[in-house]
């Protein structure tokens, strides 16, 4: 409740300690919403019961089920008044109920009659809650009304029908797809809203098509727009279109730029900040570009309204990063934002100047900020620290004063988040910059002494332990790392021991002392602790005398383990103690995918704070790891190539598949990275059937099924094929996705014991003579043209037919051949009747290739090309040219 | 998109709060959160006067309006300037509304009428890639005039 519990004095007429919803209850609400049952309704009575099922609402209460359906079957009872106040409030409870599809029917006649009522308040609100309860069937339905609505001369009635639009065109793109026609015509309305709402649909309506954006965007930049809400809007699909066009080569103008330069003079704020940041955001923006745009923003720094300052502050804290000379104008307006009463201000102001100072003025600077620290909260010091940071790794000269604020603030209270940032941030410096080492070691060997966090003390320790031994007198440390030992929790004393054990190991002339350490350890009342000390001291060796460690032992000890810990940790719960010992080899490599249930409860995430998703692995790095940890492919030798996913199934099909050609020297293999869409569905056992029937030398040996693909969560089944060595085999593959499917409860995540084998056609997958070939470019083509010498030369001509301009023909022939064009030769300047582009790829087996060809116009579309290849296997410059004659 | 529109009264109270697209578990932090924000920094602040401040990647711009203290949260599009037309929306179909700047009482007597104002005034509309801008939608006649004579954050 939101007021203190004071019984009401008719004596007081005191009405701020008197709340209209003093002791209310649910279950009293609910009785009374049986006034909605009355013959006689009571427009009055009525509206405030539902403003109290609001308040009860907004107040976090929950109905069940039964008790919202009971709501809102009587809700529906008040459609018979015609009291317009109730009508507008039942619009409301009636969304705030939400009710299910099977309800949903009582009310559509009724709203359905609102829709096309004389009164614009019934009109514009019924749509709204129409589009908000309904499903596509009855949409078809009222589509009419909707499309008149969009057009409705009461601005009220058109935005309400524009905006349902937005929100169906998630749900039925197809119908709302239908009504661009009227949307067009509302963006040109006179009514602001209007305006900005259509532009909004239409743009979404028609944003996977390029070209209808740029038109779009052209049309309205002519300065048809008058709200300047659209206008932002107008600005942000502008700065999409400069991104996705290229510049004017030849002037070097940027398309529709000076549209963005003339709304830096509009008389609305946002839209000047708008085109202000917009501008800031180009890519490869020019110092002439950003001149404008800054100066506005110096202007807003200095705005008496703080949303403008902290608007201005930040664009001008982005541009930092990629331009710190633009900004550098704008300190001594900054300089004073430090002592801005908003702290989200000062602390932007104080990271941006940390970006654009220079080195003479970083001392100034530390002793403005080191006042500010004392009264800012933890997560701006966070900020504050990273860009320290940063300024120390631009300034290494700068090290020793800013490693000594890092130390002076690392004494200072704060919590776990701050002080991590710290440690970490001189972690960085530390590896980054080898002067500020051993100081920043000491300082991280103070922090220990007093440091209330596990985590960061055995981070530290792991830390040093690392470091330490490589100082030039790795025997200071000891005395900190031992003092753990002494002095803390059992986690951080094991952590201690094992970085003396580290130093042991390191540093032969500390041995015999870190043995007399180690063997105190013995006695510790922690069994984790003890066993490390007697690991340690058996296997270390030389029994303390002053001898090299074995670097097998070193490794075994301190070496990484190559195996995922969530794998390892399986594995070792699994193992059975009784049997034979523990065998690491035996722990899977490959990372597994999510549970559902892990799953269900990350995907909640994204819409807060949390961060997007890994991808999957696209390197080639990735890749040949994923690969070596499959036991069936480690025979295949070294990975030649990956190429990029060819994907299998269009887009939005219920299961998606892409697949990613590994080429090996006589093997292929297909990873078939699968994605399950939906959400009742469990797939397990899932394998693709590879039709190899069209590619003759092609053998399957090997086929990895995926054991379980849940909903949203990426698996891969691989299948493999042998071919002739060293041959560049092609041909074509058809693909069947076979599996057993099984339901899925969506309420509890678990799905049913018994499933149903399926399959599921996928699209048929090539093996082209492009995927024998790795892009490798070359820094100079003549040099390496010439060095490669003409013993396996070939040279021959080919016509290319009937092509549509010649850059059409360059593009086809890269394309075919697979190969990295050199010197941005693959560009063909407009209307040039001649073009040379040079080529270079390394073919399997790992051949160098380059290759030179001669586009001309013969006649007016004929095109004809002059092919010379040089490699260093004969065979291969034949290779492609058949490549070419073939293709 | 819009995270969150929140009424408080001057003791940090709730009044009323619509999250959008906030998990449940997250909405007790956002709520001590901002409260604690308004806390701090808005004893003696003017009414309509507005503040802003960022959390992570989410911003924040709220102000207060007689007793009452306002808060919308927004991410990504919905940066402190689109929040502030936001917020001035909101607080000016409130002042409509109650008919001068509202004491805790008169807000909650006129709880109903608050809240089929916000309704109609304002909710999520899906905006280029999927995020949501502002429904500057509105019922009330007068509120409408506002928002269209007001677009400029002039009287901000």
């Amino acid at each position: 409740m939101a007021q203190p519990l004071v019984k009401k004095d008719d004596d007081r007429d005191d009405e701020v300690d008197y709340s209209p919803f003093l002791g209310i209850e649910k279950g009293a609400v609910l009785q009374e919403a049986r006034v909605f049952n009355d013959p006689q309704l009571d427009p009055r009575r009525c509206s405030q019961v539902i403003t109290k099922l609001l308040y009860l609402l907004n107040q976090g209460e929950t109905f069940t089920k039964v008790e919202a359906t009971e709501v809102f079957f009587a809700v529906t009872k008040l459609f018979q008044s015609r009291d317009m106040g109730l009508r507008r409030m039942v619009y409301v409870i009636i969304k705030e109920l939400s009710p299910s599809a099977d309800e949903v029917i009582i009310v559509t006649s009724s709203l359905m009659k609102d829709m096309t009522s004389k009164t614009d308040m019934y009109r514009a609100n019924a749509i709204r809650v129409l589009c908000r309860i309904t499903d596509g069937t009855l949409l078809t339905q009222i589509e009419r009304y909707l499309k008149q609505a969009i057009v409705d001369k009461n601005p009220v009635v058109a935005s309400a029908a524009l905006v349902s639009g937005i929100h169906l065109l998630q749900t039925n793109p197809e119908i709302v797809k239908r009504w661009s026609n009227e949307v067009q015509e509302a963006v040109q309305s006179r009514a602001a809203l209007v305006q900005f709402h259509a532009l909004a649909l239409l743009h979404q309506i028609r944003q996977n098509d390029r070209l209808a954006v740029n038109k779009l965007v052209s049309s309205l930049t002519r300065g048809s727009v008058r709200s300047p809400l659209a206008q932002c809007l107008l600005i942000r699909y502008t700065s999409q279109v400069i991104r996705e066009s290229t510049n004017d080569t030849q002037t070097g103008d940027r398309p529709f730029y000076d549209f963005l330069e003339g709304c830096l003079r509009h008389k609305a704020e946002m839209v000047i900040f708008e085109a202000a940041r917009a501008i800031t955001e180009l890519n490869g923006v020019t110092s002439r570009e950003l001149t404008p745009a800054i100066t506005v923003l110096q202007l807003f720094l200095s705005s008496s309204k703080p949303v403008l300052r902290f608007a201005a502050v930040r664009t001008l804290n982005k541009v930092a990063m990629s331009h710190p000379t633009a900004v550098t104008n704008c300190n001594i307006d900054m300089e004073s934002l430090i002592s801005d009463q908003n702290r989200s201000i000062a602390t932007l102001a104080i990271t941006t100047l940390l970006k654009t100072g220079n080195e003479s003025s970083v001392d100034r600077l530390m002793k403005q900020i080191t006042n500010f620290m004392s009264d800012i909260a933890d997560e701006f010091k966070i900020v504050v620290v990273d860009a320290i940071r940063s300024l120390c790794l631009k300034f290494p000269l700068k090290h020793r004063s800013l490693m000594n604020f890092l130390s002076n603030i690392l004494r200072e209270e704060g919590g776990f988040e701050y002080k991590k940032a710290i440690v970490d941030s001189i972690v960085i410096l530390i590896r980054d910059i080898p002067e500020a080492k051993e100081s920043g070691l000491l300082h991280l060997c103070e922090f220990i002494e007093d440091c209330e966090f596990t985590y960061l003390s055995t981070q530290i320790l792991h830390f040093l332990g690392i470091e330490g031994p490589k100082t030039s007198d790795p025997s200071k440390y000891i005395r900190y790392i031992y003092n753990r030992v002494h002095l803390e929790n059992a986690t951080v004393r094991a952590g201690a021991v094992s970085t003396l054990a580290k130093f042991g190991a390191m540093v032969d002339g500390l041995k015999p002392r870190i043995f007399v350490l180690l063997r105190r350890c013995l006695f510790d009342n922690d069994d984790e602790v003890r066993d490390r000390a007697t690991l340690y001291l058996n296997t270390l060796g030389g029994d303390g005398a002053v001898v090299e460690t074995d670097e097998g032992v070193k490794e075994f000890l301190f070496g990484s383990l190559d195996v995922p810990l969530v794998n390892l940790e399986n594995s070792l719960k699994n193992y059975d103690p009784s049997e034979k010992a523990f065998d690491i080899n035996s722990v899977p490599k490959d990372v597994k995918t999510q549970p559902l249930a892990e799953k269900k409860a990350t995907s909640k995430k994204p819409t807060g704070l949390g961060a997007p998703p890994p991808g999957p692995p696209s390197t080639v790095d990735a890749y040949e790891k994923l690969l070596s940890s499959i036991p069936e492919f480690t025979s295949f030798g070294k990975l030649f190539k990956s190429s990029a996913p060819v994907e299998l199934t269009e887009a939005e099909t219920e299961y998606a598949v892409n697949v990613v050609k590994h080429i090996f020297d006589g093997h292929v293999v297909f990873q078939y990275n699968c994605t399950n869409t939906i959400p009742e569905q469990l797939l397990e056992n899932v394998t693709v059937i590879v039709d190899a029937s069209e590619a003759e030398e092609f053998a399957e040996v090997a086929s990895k099924p995926l054991r379980q693909l849940p909903y949203d969560s990426p698996g891969q089944t691989f299948v493999a094929f042998e071919k002739p060595e060293g041959v560049s085999a092609v041909g074509k593959f058809s693909n069947m996705l076979r599996f057993i499917v099984k339901e899925v409860d969506p309420s509890t995540g678990e799905a049913e014991d018994d499933g149903v084998e399926d399959e599921y056609q996928l699209e048929d997958l090539e093996l082209v003579a492009a995927d024998y070939m790795l892009k490798v470019g070359v820094s100079n083509f003549r040099n390496a043209w010439e060095s490669m010498g003409v013993d396996f030369e070939r040279v021959d001509e080919y016509g290319l037919g009937p092509r549509d301009s010649l850059a059409e023909a360059v593009n086809a022939v890269i394309n075919l051949l697979g190969m990295q064009p050199c010197e941005g030769t693959e560009v063909v300047p407009p209307n040039s009747r001649s073009h040379t582009c040079l080529l270079s790829g390394v073919y399997l087996g790992n051949v160098k290739v380059l290759v030179r060809l001669q586009f001309g116009l013969d006649g007016p579309k004929d095109v004809a090309m002059k092919l010379a290849v040089r490699s260093e296997d004969e065979t291969v410059s034949d290779t492609i040219h058949e490549i070419v004659a073939s293709g | 998109m819009i995270l969150a529109v929140l009424f408080a009264n001057s003791e940090g109270n709730i009044l009323v709060e619509r999250f959008n697209g906030v998990p449940a578990e997250e909405r007790l932090h956002w709520r001590s959160f901002l409260v604690k924000l308004g806390a701090d920094n808005l004893k003696g602040v003017k009414n309509e006067e507005l503040l802003v401040a960022s959390h992570k990647s989410v911003y924040i711009v709220y102000t207060v309006l007689g007793d009452v203290s306002v808060y919308v949260v927004g991410k990504d599009e919905y940066d402190e300037l689109a929040l502030a037309e936001v917020i001035f929306v909101i607080t000016s179909a409130v002042k409509d509304v109650c008919g001068k700047l509202p004491t805790e009482r008169l807000f909650l007597d006129k709880y109903g009428r608050i809240c089929l104002t916000l309704d109609e005034i304002i909710w999520k509309i899906f905006f280029s890639s999927g995020l949501e801008l502002m429904e500057l939608l509105d019922g009330h006649c007068d509120i409408l005039a506002l928002i269209g004579y007001h677009c400029d954050l002039r009287s901000v």
